[in-house]
This record gives structure tokens, sequence and C-alpha cells, in this order.
């Protein structure tokens, strides 16, 4: 014999197993038997504690050779036991472990002492029930960690919300100083000290403006002017990043002919849009290529064919941005998602820029959307309208002494709502002063009643004021005088208030030449 | 350490001193739900910042919170998910001790990159045990005293554990206990 084990050794082993003797009795058994079924005793027959399943005990026993696979039954109890049985000349060794269950584990009817030290089986089932054990604490993780990532999102909104509203309290602020420093240099700048004293001011109250700027900048706020911008002016402005965004492989051709003309459009969001079309044509001429950049002037609708929002399809003036490449084009099903947020065909690829493009068009009352030919190349197609002209009653060119605004030849009506009276009196004088006629209000319900009474050709107003707000007051001016130009200031501008495509935006605090420009536009 | 072992005692300190006191120990280690994950494996050095701050809230020394860690950690682990297993490992302390190595066999497959320690029991009497515990980590005793302790806790046994031998890797203790039933 090769190995020579005691029934001690076997026990360890296998602490289920059983001896069987010749006569068919029990002549041997490990210590889970003893504990488990304590009315099993060495010398009791086998057939009368246990069944052998699908075969006859005595034929079983009589006709094993070798070793053969064996399942037990225990006749007093529901224990089972698997194994395989060891026939040799002195019998037949039952080398079997009791059945495991998961129940088992939490009746507590059996432990680990029931089981051999090598018992591959109660190791995997352990494991089994340690990775639930583990997975239900991965839910509670889960749970927490969600959790955590909403209080840190409600703290920083918070922050983010307290952020601006300092903000706007310190640009109201910082813009009544601005204002009324202006009125301070335009009545006694002449006096050396005064005007230099209202320069001190003037570069103090731009530093604070620069600290309410990173305000802004944690509150997440647009910060930035919306306002006629002629858009062949902006591309050739910037033609040295939009030359390094294609890349040296790539040919950059230019072709502006919108002649001129404007949009109402932030200038950041109009760069970051044109920069997004540029790189998703990029994109599809890994091996280089060609992107044609053109724009023009065009009358008809706006939209697209494509576009989900026909419901607000206009028609009129647009300028026609079209960035066209050469390359690997795009299939139906691509093209039909192209704008999806966080759909990208790209491995690394956000699926923001395209989706970005498009709210920015949509938000200034136009349109994106692309054609495409597989294996030849794709269009984007960026419409903008052009933005309105008020009647012509500035003279260009003949600029104002202390501000380079045009002079007004006729009186221009605005229709000024400030809900703070500082800035209001400095407001209503500085643009008196430059020749318009000024209507002031204090509230938003006074400019409604106003409009009610006459007629204006610009109205400026204030965004955040108590009772009727800046951007309600527009809407509602805009069905009285669907021409009235409109341009809001605010320092800071909440999530509810939407601007109509073609409404401009001054930031505060307002800076006087800033504001005149913006009128005189 | 694995992250469970930041849980409970992040539960103990909950249950000693209030939640306030773990947030307040949290934002003190800059910790939070990250560094408690149940199967992420955690440098001991962390484990040992928050025992130390734990201490100091609870007015114990380090040793002092690791022995009433160990014995709470029995306690943690026989109510929670671990239950079943906690059960399945073994029905009185000389089993439970005998087969530890034989759970943490299967904690070392669940937990890849756990560093668990190894028990040998020496010698076994009705009440009494020797048992050598082994490990490359050091300054552990006290958290096995605490462990031995919630053992004998947990199967009703009231007793004295004492060191009666410590080696480079490994401690000897001595456990004489009576069950209480």
């Amino acid at each position: 014999m090769l190995l020579s084990f005691s029934e001690k050794q076997i026990g360890a082993l296998l602490p289920a197993f059983l001896h069987i003797d010749k006569q068919l009795n029990i002549s041997a058994m490990g210590p889970g038997i003893l504990r488990h079924l304590p009315h099993v005793r060495v010398g009791m027959p086998c057939a009368e504690a246990f069944t052998i399943v699908n075969y006859d005990t005595t034929q079983f026993f009589q006709e094993g050779v070798n070793v053969q696979p064996v399942s037990l039954i225990a006749r007093d109890s529901d224990l089972h036991l698997n194994g395989a049985a060891i026939f040799h000349e002195a019998g037949c060794l039952l080398a079997v472990r009791f059945a495991i269950t998961e129940e088992m584990f939490a009746d507590s009817s059996m432990d680990l002492s029931d089981f051999g030290h090598a018992d591959p089986v109660i190791l995997s089932t352990m494991l089994i029930v340690l990775q639930r054990a583990m997975l239900e604490e991965s839910q509670a993780n889960a749970i927490e960690l969600a959790h955590e990532r909403q209080r840190s999102a409600e703290l920083l909104e918070r922050t983010s919300r307290v952020a601006g509203y300092m903000a706007h309290d310190f640009n109201n602020l910082l813009s009544v100083i601005r204002l009324n420093t202006d009125r301070l240099s335009r009545q006694f700048g002449k006096d050396e000290k005064i005007g230099k004293l209202a320069e001190i001011i003037q570069e103090m109250a731009a530093r604070g403006s620069e600290i309410t700027q990173s305000l802004m900048t944690l509150s997440l706020q647009r910060t930035d002017t919306r306002q006629p911008l002629s858009v062949d002016q902006v591309i050739q402005d910037n033609m040295g990043i939009l030359d390094s965004v294609v890349g040296s492989n790539i040919t950059l051709k230019l072709n502006l002919d919108a002649d001129g003309h404007k949009s109402v459009v932030s200038y950041s969001d109009f760069l970051n849009a044109l920069i997004n079309l540029l790189i998703n044509a990029r994109e599809a001429m890994p091996m280089g290529g060609q992107i044609a950049l053109s724009s023009s002037v065009g009358f008809g609708l706006i939209k697209g064919d494509g576009d989900a929002d026909a419901d607000v399809t206009q028609s009129g003036s647009y300028i026609a941005i079209q960035i066209a490449d050469t390359g690997v084009g795009m299939s139906d099903a691509l093209l039909s998602r192209a704008f999806e947020p966080q759909f990208s065909s790209k491995p690394n690829g956000t699926g923001l820029g395209l989706a970005s493009v498009r709210n920015f068009a949509v938000e200034m009352g136009g349109d994106v959307w692309l054609e495409s030919v597989e294996g030849k190349g794709s269009t984007a197609y960026l419409h903008l309208p052009v933005a309105r002209t008020v009647a012509p009653l500035v003279a260009a060119g003949s600029g104002a002494p202390n501000t380079g605004a045009p002079a007004v030849l006729d009186k221009q009506r605005i229709l000024l709502v400030e809900d703070e009276p500082y800035a209001l009196e400095a407001l209503v004088e500085m643009l008196e002063a430059e020749g318009y006629a000024v209507t002031a209000c204090s509230s938003g319900e006074e400019a409604l009643i106003a409009l009610g009474q006459d007629a204006y050709d610009v109205l400026l107003t204030d965004v955040v004021m108590p009772g009727q707000n800046g951007t309600e007051v527009a809407r509602d001016a805009c069905i009285v005088q669907p021409s009235m130009k409109v341009i809001l200031m605010s320092g800071y501008v909440p999530d509810s208030a939407a601007f109509q495509p073609g409404w401009l935006f001054l930031h505060k605090p307002i800076e006087s030449a800033k504001l005149l420009q913006l009128i005189a536009a | 350490m694995y992250g469970m072992i930041h849980r409970a005692m992040r539960q103990m300190v909950h249950e000693e001193l209030g939640e306030e006191a773990w947030l307040a120990l949290e934002q003190k280690l800059e910790i939070g739900p990250t560094e408690l994950l149940t199967g992420m494996v955690y440098d001991d050095a962390l484990t040992l910042e928050i025992v130390a701050e734990a201490a100091a809230r609870l007015n114990l020394s380090v040793d002092q919170t690791l022995e009433a860690f160990g014995q709470y950690w029995v306690r943690f682990a026989g109510q929670g998910s671990l239950s079943s297993i906690m059960k399945f490992t073994g029905q009185n302390l000389a089993s439970f001790i005998a087969n530890l190595d034989r759970l943490h066999l299967a904690v070392g497959a669940a937990m890849p990159g756990a560093r668990l320690p190894a028990f040998t029991t020496l010698e076994s009497a009705p009440g009494h045990l020797v048992v050598e515990y082994r490990s490359d980590r050091v300054g552990m005793e006290p958290f096995v005293k605490g462990l031995l302790q919630g053992l004998m806790d947990r199967f009703h046994a009231c007793g004295e554990i004492a060191v009666v031998h410590r080696g480079e890797k490994s401690i000897l203790f001595d456990i004489r206990y009576q069950d209480k039933d």
C-alpha cells in the first residue's frame, strides 16, 4: 500500500466518511456522522441507516468494483451524502460528504467542521455566500455614494446660488458707482483733481468687477454680452485658432460672403460652435483633407428640414455658415443621431460637441444640421438670423466726444426699467445727455403701463427685479411692440430667465460706452 | 485593510458617540464614502489613522480602541451581511477559532489583496485553548485580543485571555473560559 491513514486522519479529510465491511455493516465512520446522525452506530447494517440512491443497498456493495459515484440518504433524516464508493478487499470506503445548501449557512444546522479541509465545494460555496454578502454591502455603498453625490451637488448648487446673488448685488452696486462716476466725469471732469479721483473710482470699480466675475464663474453664470456681431469678422479675427483646430494635415479654405451682416450672438458661444463643427470635420479626416468654411446671406426658412422644432420655424434673413469636409462621410443612421447629447461615433468622443452647437443655434433662433455622402464627406450648415436693425436714427461715424457712440439725429425713444434708483437716475441722465428720449420706470409693472401709452424704439431693462422681472417685461413688450429692440442688463441671470433670440444682453456693471454701442447697433 | 473594517469602525463610533462624531472624524481625515467601500483594500496607514482619530474622540488610547474594536468587529460581522458565514464558521469558541483560517481562505479568494492572519489552535481542552496568531502586520495584539474576547461574548462564555508569548510574527494567546449558559 502506498499510503495508510488512520480513521482520525480520514475523518479530518472526510468528516462524513463511512466504511462498510463485507457483511454490509458499518465498520467505521467520521465525526460528522457522529454529530449529525447520532443514531447511527458502528456495527449497524448500512441498509438500516442509509438508502443508496438508484440502487438496492445489498446489490450495490456486492456488485461494486473499483471506484464509483454514490449518493446516500440517511433514513431518519433528510441528510444527503455524495461522493465515491471505493471498493477494496475488506469492504468499501464511502468517501462521501454532506450535500451542502446555502440554507445550511443560515440555519446553523452544520458548520465548517462538518466538511473536509480540502473540500473544494465548501470553499466555493463559502465564496458564493461571501460574494452575496459583499454585493449587499456594495449596494449599501452605492446608495451612500449616491447620497453623498447628491449632498455635494446640493452644496455646490447652494454655493453657486449664493455666489450668484452676491454677484448680482455687487454688480448692481458697481453699476451705480460706474454710472455715477461717468456722470461725475462728464460734469466735473474738466477739474483735474476731480477727473483724477473719478478715474481712481472707475479703476477700483473695474477691479471689483473682476472679483464679481470670479463669483459669476463660481456660480456657472454667463458673463458674456449677447450683441450683434459680424460673423465674417469673428471668423477672420480668429483664423489663428481655427487653423490650429483643424491641424497641419488639413487645409482650411475660406469663402466669406456674409457681407458684414450681423447676428445677435454671444462671442464665445459662436466661436465654440465654430470650433466644435471644425473638430467634427477634422475627426472625419484622420488622413488629412480639406475643409471649406464659407458664409453667405440668405432669405427664407431659417430651420433645416429635419429639425425637431418645426413649430418654431421662422423665415427671414439669415447668415448661412457651411463647413464642408472631404472626409469619410456618415451613414444615415449616424447622421440621424449626430446631434444627440452624449452620442458619439468616436471612441473618445463625449457626444457633447455637436449637441452644444445645436443648443447654441436654437437658442439664437437659428438651426444647425448635417448632410453627408458616405465616402465623400459631410457638410454642416449653421444658420443664424440676421440681427434686426432699428430705424436708422443715428448717423454712423459722428461719435459723441466722451463715449465714442454715434450722435443721435432724431430722438430715439428708450423705455428704461431699473429698480435701483441711483442706477436709474444715472442711466437717465447719461442717455438724455446722449440725446435719447428716456421714459424711466422703477418696476416691470410701471413699464407695462408705459408700453400701453407710448411707442418705443428700445427697451432697456434690468432682469432681476421684484414683481414682474425683466424677461417678462421684454416678452410682453415684444408682443405689444414687435419692432422694439430689447436690451437686457443684469449682474445675474437666473435659470428661469429665458431669453428670446435677437434680444441683446449686457452684463453689469454697465459701461456707458458699451451700452451706447448696443443701443446704436 | 478592507473597507468593511472601516465601515465597522464607523458603526462603532456611531453607536458610542453619534453620527456627528463620525462626520467630524471624516472631515478631519478628509475621507468619505469612497474610503468605506466594503471590498476595497486600503492602506493600513489609513485604517490606523481612523483608529487613532476614533481613539481621541472615544477618550481611549489607541490600544484600548483597537481592543474595543476587535470585540466590536465580531458583533458587527455577526449581525450584518456576514452573519450566515459567521454562523457556518463555528458553533462554539473552539470550533470557530479552529475554522478561522478556512474562513479567511474564502475571504482571501473573495477579496484579493487582503492580508489575512492565520490562527492555529495549539492546545484544546474543555475551557482552555492556546491559540497562535500569525501575521506580517505588527501592533495588532490588542485588536486580536479584542476579537477573541468578542468571540467569547458571541458564544456566551466568560474568562481570561492572556498573552503567553510574543514572537517576531506570532503571538500566543492563552484562553481560559467557562460557558455562561
